[in-house]
């Protein structure tokens, strides 16, 4: 799982650098950001910037960080998703949960 | 004049590295014989990407395959293996089914619960998947066949005791 991370005004950037976020990638890419956020992390913006598709079980790991995240006053803003990866949020109705953002700088300013 | 039927059938994949290039080739080879628009064709490839993504988990057929078939105005993608029928947890309703006809709650772990309607003893239908509202105390972490179910106009699960055979029948609509 490539990940590129970036501390930008107290707010954790996570760049994932790959093209599938898939069931070979999900379990990794959910325990490295819990191990951001049990050094104190609060603050996450994870880009899909370079996804080409993102499949059920990242879907699912993006939950699971979401259910741990919250109940610690913490937030987790995506951006930057394709159109399928949108439609993938739109379809299941967790762009109601999960708060999208177009482009980074708009995510930033979320915070 | 009525458009000939469209088949094309394709090797899944044996693990998830594939996927793309499986998705690629399969939206290719489709688009090769039929324009469709570009919303058919997102929840087509989230459609095959779960299809698929099933397969590698849970079927040990080499020979698992997705079947494609327009029959205007219907594409109907079919996962095909060989093996044992879908399991529910131990406290859900079995194959083969005595309740013809009526929609029940089955469980495939603690966190994977769906509505399903019962056609008849091998085979049932994914019904509405968030029937329950959507909340993230309530939210599984397993999205698979709610993706499936939410992307297509029916999806429909059936077992043929004597091939030994699952099909996952899944039929979109297309536009005009």
């Amino acid at each position: 799982m490539n990940l590129s991370k970036e501390k930008v005004n107290g707010i954790l950037v996570v760049t994932i650098e790959e093209k599938e976020a898939n069931l070979s990638k999900s379990d990794r890419f959910k325990e490295l950001i819990v191990e951001e956020i049990n050094v104190g992390e609060r603050k996450i913006i994870v880009s899909f910037k370079n996804v080409e598709y993102l499949d059920s079980s990242f879907l699912g790991a993006l939950v699971g960080v979401l259910k741990i995240l919250l109940p610690l006053n913490g937030k987790l803003v995506i951006t930057e998703l394709n159109a399928d990866i949108e439609n993938l949020f739109e379809l299941t109705r967790l762009n109601k949960i999960f708060v999208i953002k177009n482009d980074l700088q708009t995510a930033m300013l979320d915070f | 004049m009525e458009e000939p039927a469209i088949n094309i059938n394709l090797k899944i994949p044996k693990d998830a590295d594939g996927i793309l290039n499986y998705i690629h080739q399969v939206v290719s080879a489709l688009q090769e014989r039929i324009a469709l628009d570009e919303a058919i064709v997102r929840n087509v490839k989230l459609i095959l990407v779960e299809l698929v993504t099933n397969s590698i988990k849970h079927s040990n057929d080499d020979n698992a395959l997705i079947e494609l078939s327009v029959a205007h105005p219907t594409l109907t993608i079919q996962k095909v293996d060989k093996g044992l029928q879908i399991e529910f947890a131990e406290d859900s309703h079995k194959i083969p089914f005595v309740d013809v006809n009526k929609t029940v709650m089955v469980s495939f772990s603690e966190t994977k619960k769906h509505h399903i309607k019962i056609l008849d003893k091998y085979q049932f239908k994914f019904l509405d998947a968030y029937k329950e509202g959507i909340t993230i105390d309530y939210m599984p972490e397993h999205f698979g066949l709610y993706i499936i179910t939410l992307a297509s106009d029916s999806f429909v699960y059936q077992h043929d005791p004597k091939l030994q055979e699952n099909r996952f029948i899944v039929n979109l609509k297309l536009r005009d």
